[in-house]
């Protein structure tokens, strides 16, 4: 049985909550999340060598970055990180809570999931902007919690370069 | 030479590609080369000469630099100070490399760091002090903490039981076995089953083994490790406790959480019911043992628990612990505690049978006496083991004393007060009315009601006597009935008491014998007598006839008198001659003092000479 701390972070209402709900096993109540500042659901990942539970840290603390209990992401083997495509200003928050996580805890696997990509007359951020972050080596993908589009993908890709 | 040559050019072509020189090649190349130059060595093939300036010469030609580092190496291994200076640089590589390799390192290391240590303490032990005390202070607080839980545990159960049932039952069985108390409260009380064993890796609150009940149940127990990690980093942040402190039990209704922190996993157990401290050293032993034995596969844990194969086992086998509650011994000694149940029941019931006689008892004496005429109860009670009782009560009517004589209450145990008063009960009033009036035989009382009814008849008198004392009653008091009385004076004996007393006895002149002519006269008065006396008997009255003598009044007085009183003895002894019982009859001597007439003329003085008969009814 192998398993692998994931976190979950992102900005205010970027669906990163919505993702875990309905894409994973789910055993504890959203208000965790507002009375101990974490919840903790499982992704099971199907690789084709092995199987990987990503245990899957919800940790809140929206826009503001001090506000996450950084003690919650201690020994964590990766992330994910959260932005809302239609709204350019949690990509800002992402990058910052990107920079502040590789300053604590170094380098590890991560993905930045850029979500509500079923929205695309509102999408507000560019192609570009995207594959300039994928030219750094970042993994970026799109996704929607709504559709489903991405999201197994994400987890499956993580899974793989957190047991590499 | 050709074959030198040969060998030469290899050994140049050897040493330029190699570092090292094959030593052998060498060896026979200068064997050789002393062979060709003197003839005479060529018998000895092998050996070489102990100087040869020659030779010596070709040697520092050939091996100049590697004679000069082999020089070096040997200062170096003979300098003691610059062999250290040289281990010192390669030692702490040199040990990292051997830990990783096996444990020989820390078995070869063992004795002579004891020693050390040993002798650390010895010259100062301040400094072994201060380097353990951060270590040691915590668990010596934890140590006492849990020492002083397990105390109160133990008294919290042992007042918890001391005073029912089940307690007493207890103690006896403390008393039998000779355990304490606490412990025999402890072994009945303490049922409890460890449901579910969590290892955590504290690191990334990944779950390295779990075990459960066979009927436990519980939501996924990866994610449940995790939010549990989750909640001791929320409450040691939330109250900024160290790093080595956390939460050490949870309580949740009836399951109770006791999480044990080791340095790389915590061991978390789910308990139901009602755990003993000592299951604190369980689970620490357990978790010491695990550490012990995987530490470095603890250390390098990176979420795969295929490291940790049989882990699962241990703890199903030294944690999963389950105290059933034990059977309920029959007690050995059942007839024992039966009789003593018995007995008691038994004297019980014989003192509670004697109080409510008692109580009974006493209750009938004061209804008696609230039924007594003349008796008024005022208080009744009980005071210090004695009952009291107090009021008002006529002296004509009957004494409580008495009374309380013909109860079988013990009179010690009694007090009374009576204070006196003057009751109108028709009962009471007849008794003073008899005690003052003194009532004739012939007359009898009944109480009807409100009213006493006289019956029989009375002299006139008493009824005179009677109807005054009525009149002195005060209001309220019974009505006294005489209408039923009849007046002796009238009626048959009355008409007798008339007759009799019309009659009169003549004498003649200084006689004192009557003439003979009242012979007629005293056969009438006697048989008036007789019947007179028949007739009071019957009506039970009493009747008193004076026999009383007169006579003239010439003549001395004393012998008048003395005249007088001989004519009624006289009088007294012809009637008692007639039949007519002397008893009835007194006799007194009036002389000439009661004169019938005055004595003017000789006639008045004859009738003056006479006996005449008083009739009185009592």
């Amino acid at each position: 049985m192998l398993q692998k701390k994931i976190c979950m972070l992102g900005g205010f209402s970027v669906g990163k909550t919505t993702l875990v709900k309905r894409y994973v096993e789910s055993v504890f109540s959203e208000t965790y999340l507002t009375t101990v500042g974490v919840k903790i659901d499982k992704k099971v990942v199907n690789l084709p060598d092995r199987t990987v539970n990503l245990i899957l840290w919800d940790v809140a603390g929206e826009d503001d970055v001090a506000t996450i209990r950084m003690s919650y992401l201690r020994g964590m083997a990766g992330y994910v990180v959260v932005a809302d495509g239609t709204r350019p200003a949690t990509l800002d928050v992402a990058l910052s809570l990107r920079e502040r996580v590789e300053a604590e805890h170094g380098h590890i696997p991560f993905t930045l999931l850029v979500n509500k990509h079923d929205l695309l007359e509102q999408w507000a951020i560019s192609d570009a902007e995207l594959r300039s972050l994928t030219d750094e080596g970042w993994s970026v993908r799109t996704s929607s919690a709504r559709t489903g589009e991405g999201v197994e993908d994400a987890f499956t890709d993580l899974a793989n370069r957190t047991t590499r | 030479m050709a074959i030198s040559a040969n060998a030469l050019e290899q050994l140049l072509q050897g040493s330029s590609s190699a570092s090292s020189l094959d030593r052998k090649a060498l060896g026979r190349l200068l064997a050789e080369l002393a062979r060709s130059v003197d003839t005479t060595l060529a018998g000895q093939a092998s050996e070489v000469p102990r100087f040869d300036p020659r030779l010596e010469q070709l040697r520092t030609l050939l091996l100049g630099r590697e004679i000069e580092s082999l020089a070096r190496l040997s200062h170096q291994i003979d300098d003691p100070e610059e062999l250290a200076g040289a281990v010192s640089r390669v030692l702490p590589a040199a040990i990292a490399q051997a830990s990783t390799r096996d444990g020989t390192l820390g078995e070869v290391l063992a004795p002579a760091v004891e020693r050390a240590t040993r002798t650390s303490i010895r010259s100062d032990p301040q400094t072994l002090v201060n380097i353990l005390y951060p270590l040691i202070l915590p668990a010596i607080r934890k140590s006492i903490g849990e020492g002083i839980d397990a105390t109160f545990q133990s008294l919290n159960e042992s007042l918890k039981h001391s005073l029912s049932w089940r307690g007493l039952r207890w103690r006896w069985e403390a008393w039998r076995s000779g355990v304490s108390f606490a412990t025999v409260v402890l072994r009945h009380t303490l049922v409890f089953q460890v449901e579910h064993a969590f290892l955590i890796h504290r690191h990334t609150g990944l779950l390295i083994a779990h075990v459960a009940a066979d009927d436990a149940v519980s939501q996924d127990p990866q994610i449940i490790s995790s939010m549990l990690v989750a909640i001791q980093d929320f409450v040691r942040d939330s109250f900024t406790a160290g790093d080595q402190q956390g939460l050490d039990a949870l309580r949740l209704g009836e399951l109770t959480l006791w999480s044990e922190a080791g340095a790389f996993a915590t061991l978390v157990a789910v308990i139901r019911g009602n755990p003993p401290e000592s299951l604190h050293d369980t689970l620490r032993e357990t978790l010491t043992r695990i550490h012990t034995e995987r530490g470095q596969a603890l250390q390098t844990f990176s979420g795969d628990s295929a490291a940790f194969p049989d882990v699962e086992a241990q703890l199903r086998e030294s944690v999963l612990l389950r105290q059933e509650a034990r059977p309920v011994q029959r007690s050995r000694y059942p007839s024992m505690v039966l009789s003593l149940a018995v007995i008691v029941l038994v004297l019980f019931a014989g003192w509670l049978f004697h109080w409510w006689r008692d109580e009974r008892r006493w209750d009938d004496y004061v209804g008696q006496l609230r039924a007594e005429p003349g008796i008024v109860i005022t208080d009744v009670g009980k005071h210090h083991g004695k009952w009291e009782i107090g009021g008002l009560r006529d002296p004509l009517a009957a004494d409580p004393r008495q009374m309380l004589r013909s109860t079988a209450l013990d009179p010690a145990r009694v007090v009374e007060h009576w204070q006196p008063y003057q009751g109108f009960n028709p009962d009471l009033v007849l008794k003073r009315l008899v005690g003052s009036l003194q009532p004739p035989t012939g007359l009898s009382f009944s109480v009807a009601g409100d009213r006493i009814v006289a019956r029989g008849s009375a002299s006139y008198a008493w009824l005179q006597r009677a109807a005054t004392y009525i009149r002195a009653l005060p209001d309220g008091a019974p009505i006294i009935d005489l209408s039923h009385v009849r007046d002796l004076n009238q009626g048959a004996l009355g008409q007798l008491r008339a007759s009799i007393q019309s009659m009169e006895i003549r004498f003649a002149h200084n006689e004192s014998l009557p003439a003979p002519s009242e012979e007629a006269k005293l056969d009438q008065l006697a048989s008036q007598l007789r019947d007179l006396d028949a007739l009071s008997a019957s009506l039970h009255v009493v009747t008193r006839v004076t026999v009383t003598g007169h006579s003239d009044a010439t003549g001395k007085g004393t012998s008048n008198l003395s005249l007088s009183l001989a004519r009624a003895e006289a009088v007294r002894a012809l009637l008692k001659k007639r039949g007519v019982d002397p008893d009835l009859l007194s006799i007194r001597g009036a002389g000439p003092l009661e004169p019938l007439e005055d004595e003017a003329t000789d006639a008045a003085r004859s009738a003056n000479r006479r006996v005449s008969l008083t009739v009185a009814f009592d």
